[in-house]
């Protein structure tokens, strides 16, 4: 991985530099933030709980526009970054589909039309059952898939993206299938695992906050490295940092989180990368963005440069060769 | 002078063209049916083929009117005067266009208020560079200022620091 | 009754003086925000939704909400006057309510529209304030094949409803399903129908296909006749707007018949949208006179008004209890929800009892507060016809445009309303029916998506349609409406009389 580390130690260059000449460029006209989904989706929270943020601590003296460009899963978005060019003024918003969409649909895009800045939370995902499913941890519920091929349904957001090849990975590690429905969004899956017509799904934490504080919900483990944060209690004395990890509970999968990615277009000047990278730490640090992070239950953790480059190549192998296996790639 | 018949015939070839469209559109996708249901490509390809087929019955009804000498066909559709009247609307509203997208929307909004206002309104040359000046000061308030939603900007826009 | 004496707590909560101003607040900017077509309340809802973040959610919520009632009274008021519905759910309003002010009925169009609205509100909102825990359950059984039944039924009610050409019927409501395919495919997760083209990824927004249509489409038709509005002739007084409410008891059966339909549609969750378009199919065809509607029957503009909001505020209560947004400005809202800390479900009914009566009294309220100020401002508005058309048509076309461009900001999509212009024009005067392609490009891709949802479930059997009464009930109210009217022209069809184009075919 020799080009890797080029840029890898590019990008930490970069970061240096940064750090020492700040303030050498600064918006000249009201700033672009765009964002790769819909209004009211993860992403939206996001971008607007930053928006806020700054407005708030004036950590840019010019205005902030916020333009919502969610089609294609958010490939508009990236795309109207393409667009931009050299313009500093557009600050793009996502998750790891930045340079996963470019695999399994053909777009007019590719990551590298796109200059990384920073990512400042990685959202977790959970393997939920409904709330009076017989299965008390992960490997009895692997165990019951197991005994009945094809009989158990996973519900999930969309096809292709996140919570699909999170089911593809437990398929893989553990040789039990089951059948994957795509919904809308998170929140539809969430209702349709409260009301029985799936048997589980991978949501994000706050995606199903609310069955799981009704008991309609119940969490099995989650796929991260360590334990949640503890926080308050969400059901029955249970809170976040009560639920295993999914290692420790039987099902061998490591790790599996979605970090939330902040993006320039190409070419822009490296001080003015550094200026968003120091504006999005400022953020990172502010009390308002660690409530908003303990409340979604999402990991904080402000990564630039390096460590970034670092985690986006782990992420981006991990997730090919799902895609691979399943024969998504289109190009 | 346009019959109906001309512009029945017209359209149907259009919206057949458009269902051709749709259904090779939709030939990239497979669309049968396997074991989860419909694939991708069938919905489009099934509707892309009732466009093309109802089009062509909208081909047949309309000869088969022209044969029997049905009065409907031969009704007039568009005569010059009325065309006339369309064309000299319609024509600032792609001139709108056109200098929205090269000069931004400003620009084209003072130019087709004042065109509007002076050739088809007949208002006086003050009152409609002042009426155009005001909509776009209003559109400018209330949607950059207040919405803070961006309108689209061209060269001119940029010049004078929007 | 426990209900009531929790909203008479909420009623205590909203009833302070800041909180009225933040309603009377939030319903003009709504009516602002309505009126300009493509801006609509989902966009407005978002502007605002930073505001409210210094807000406690109580009050935030208040003022979401009445800007939502107020961009529906908007979008209703564009619709009557110009045939440009300000929001989706207003579109089925143009079909009546535009004649109406063609021919000089603006006010009492508009006062119809209003009221009727209002009445629609206030029985959706009863319905949550009784039923909040009975609907919460009854929603949890819905799943893909119930929606997609749903949107059958929408679907059915509205086939074989007017004259037109059934050629003609299929090619509009083909084109719209098309269209509707462009994008992302969520089920498959393809990309459908852009040809290679990055602009069309993010699919034809059917808003821009509304202001297009029935806009500027409608200018030119009115161009061609040569023809200029012929003004309000009678003065618009407040007189006007009392004596049609006093008219408006006369159409009991078309409200309680649409606030059923709204509620329904709202809770199940259909949305406003096809439960203003499933009102008007019902109150045509259970007319006595259904060859008056689209020339200016009042009942044309009580039906679907009626249910629009019944529906609207219908759908909080999935919003709340399920986390289900019922329509676009509800998924900004639950946005909003998160934001503020408050978890949509189950649970907020028991956890934040204030913020959650607070609101259901704030839309007793809220909705008052905005018939009162939109009759307030009835007459300023319909007098916007008496300017003279030289100067209102150069500002709808501005309107269309700026509308189209601010629904996503892109560029080409005032190419396509321009492009729809032409095609609303040509359609019109060919008799090809517009609302059926409106209707196709709203629900078009849900239906789609609903069906392979539960083709998936069924491992692609469509006995799942009938696996269950809910479904099997559903599914049958649809097939009745869509068989109904086939046998009834079949019918007299045998009988001899009225051999047309469509027999043949």
């Amino acid at each position: 991985m020799k080009s890797f580390s080029i840029t890898a130690a590019l990008a930490g260059a970069i970061a240096i530099s940064g750090a020492t000449a700040a303030h050498a460029w600064q918006p000249t006209k009201p700033v672009e933030f765009v964002v790769t989904s819909g209004a009211g989706g993860g992403t939206d929270n996001f971008a607007r709980m930053i928006q806020s943020i700054i407005s708030k601590h004036k950590l840019i003296d010019q205005p902030i526009v916020v333009v919502n460009k969610g089609g294609g899963s958010g490939a508009e978005g990236y795309i109207h970054g393409k667009a931009g060019k050299g313009d500093a003024h557009r600050v793009v918003f996502g998750t790891n589909n930045a340079y996963l969409l470019p695999y399994v649909a053909k777009l007019g895009y590719k990551v590298s039309d796109l200059t990384p800045v920073a990512a400042l939370a990685l959202d977790e995902f959970l393997l939920w059952v409904k709330g009076d499913a017989p299965y008390a941890d992960a490997k009895s519920y692997i165990e019951a898939i197991k005994a009945k091929p094809m009989g158990f349904k996973m519900g999930g957001s969309q096809s292709k993206d996140t919570d699909q090849t999170l089911t593809m990975m437990i398929q893989e590690a553990t040789g039990a299938k089951m059948i994957y429905v795509p919904f809308q969004g998170g929140s539809a899956a969430a209702v349709q695992l409260a009301g029985g017509h799936i048997d589980s799904n991978v949501n994000n934490p706050n995606e199903n906050i609310g069955q799981w504080k009704a008991g309609q919900v119940k969490p099995l483990c989650v796929f991260s490295p360590v334990r949640l944060a503890k926080g308050e209690p969400v059901f029955e004395g249970k809170g976040w940092g009560d639920i295993p990890t999914c290692k420790e509970a039987g099902l061998p999968i490591e790790t599996f989180q979605m970090p939330r990615t902040v993006w320039l277009p190409a070419e822009v000047p490296a001080d003015a990368v550094a200026f968003y990278e120091g504006v999005l730490e400022k953020v990172s640090k502010t009390p308002e963005w660690q409530e908003f992070v303990t409340r979604t239950a999402q990991t904080a953790r402000f990564m630039k440069g390096k460590e970034l480059a670092d985690f986006v190549a782990r992420d981006d192998a991990a997730n090919k060769k799902v895609f691979q296996a399943e024969g998504w790639v289109v190009n | 002078m346009i019959t109906r018949f001309w512009a029945e015939t017209a359209t149907a070839l259009v919206t057949l063209a458009f269902g051709l469209v749709v259904v090779w559109g939709a030939l990239e996708f497979g669309i049968g049916w396997d074991s989860s249901g419909p694939q991708p490509g069938a919905f489009p390809f099934y509707t892309g083929a009732l466009v093309a087929l109802a089009s062509v019955g909208t081909l047949v009804v309309t000869f088969a009117q022209r044969r029997r000498g049905a009065p409907i066909v031969g009704e007039i559709f568009l005569d010059r005067e009325r065309a006339g009247r369309v064309i000299a609307f319609f024509a600032p509203l792609v001139g709108f266009v056109l200098i929205t997208a090269f000069a931004g929307m400003y620009v084209a909004t003072i130019a087709y208020l004042f065109y509007a206002m002076r050739f088809q309104g007949g208002y006086g040359w003050l009152v409609s560079v002042a009426s155009a000046l005001g909509a776009a000061l209003v559109f400018y308030l209330v949607f950059e200022r207040f919405f803070q939603i961006g309108l689209l900007k061209g060269p001119v826009e940029r010049l004078i620091g929007l | 009754m426990d209900n009531i004496a929790s909203l008479m707590h909420g009623f205590s909560v909203v009833l302070t003086t800041h909180h009225i101003m933040l309603m009377m607040a939030g319903v003009l900017l709504g009516i602002l925000v309505g009126v300009l077509p493509g801006l609509g309340a989902p966009n407005g809802v978002s502007l605002m939704l930073p505001l409210t973040f210094t807000m406690d959610p109580v009050s935030a919520i208040i003022l979401l909400t009445s800007l939502y009632w107020g961009a529906l009274f908007g979008g209703s008021t564009t619709s009557i006057l110009f045939n440009i519905p300000g929001e989706p759910s207003s579109v089925a309003t143009t079909f009546d309510g535009h004649p109406m002010a063609k021919q000089g009925r603006a006010t009492e169009a508009l006062s119809f529209a209003f009221l009727s609205a209002g009445i629609g509100a206030l029985a959706g909102v009863i319905l949550i304030t009784l039923l909040s825990g009975w609907v919460a359950k009854f929603a949890l059984r819905f799943s893909s094949p119930e929606y997609f039944a749903v949107y059958f039924m929408t679907f059915a009610s509205f086939i074989g409803l007017g004259g037109a050409s059934p050629f003609k019927a299929v090619v509009a409501m083909g084109v719209g399903f098309a269209l509707a395919s462009v994008g992302m495919d969520s089920v498959s997760g393809n990309i459908r129908l852009t040809y290679e083209f990055d602009i069309l990824l993010g699919g034809i927004s059917f808003l821009i296909a509304v202001i297009g249509l029935f806009g500027i489409g409608e200018l030119l038709l009115t161009m061609e006749e040569g023809l200029r509005f012929e003004g309000v002739a009678a003065k618009v007084r407040v007189r006007d707007v009392l004596r049609t409410a006093a008219k408006l008891p006369r159409y009991w059966v078309a409200l309680l018949r649409s606030s059923a339909i709204g509620i329904w549609m709202g809770i199940t969750p259909g949305g406003p949208t096809a439960a203003s378009f499933m009102s008007y199919a019902m109150a045509k065809r259970s007319s006595r006179n259904p060859e008056k509607f689209g020339k200016g029957e009042p009942e044309g503009v009580i039906a679907p008004e009626t249910a629009d909001h019944a529906a609207g505020s219908a759908a909080m209560l999935p919003m709340l209890a399920l986390g289900i947004p019922g329509s676009a400005t509800a998924a900004v809202m639950m946005g909003g929800l998160m934001i503020w800390g408050l978890n949509p479900g189950p649970m907020l009914f028991i956890e934040r009892p204030d913020f959650v009566w607070g609101l259901i009294a704030s839309m007793y309220l809220g909705n008052v507060v905005a018939v009162v100020v939109v009759l307030a401002t009835v007459p300023l508005f319909a007098s916007i016809l008496r300017i003279p058309f030289s100067i209102v048509a150069p500002l709808i076309v501005m309107i269309c445009f700026i509308g189209a461009y601010t629904v996503a900001s892109k560029e080409f999509d005032i190419w396509v309303a321009l492009a729809f212009g032409i095609v609303g024009y040509i359609f019109k005067k060919l008799d090809y029916p517009i609302a059926p392609l409106i209707l196709a490009m709203v629900i078009g891709d849900k239906a789609e998506d609903a069906f392979r949802q539960s083709m998936i479930f069924s491992q692609g059997s469509l006995s799942i349609f009938w696996s269950n009464p809910l479904v099997s009930t559903l599914m049958g109210i649809g097939l009745a409406l869509l068989l109904l009217p086939l046998i009834g022209s079949a019918v007299r069809t045998l009988r001899g009389r009225t051999v047309t184009v469509a027999a043949k075919g």
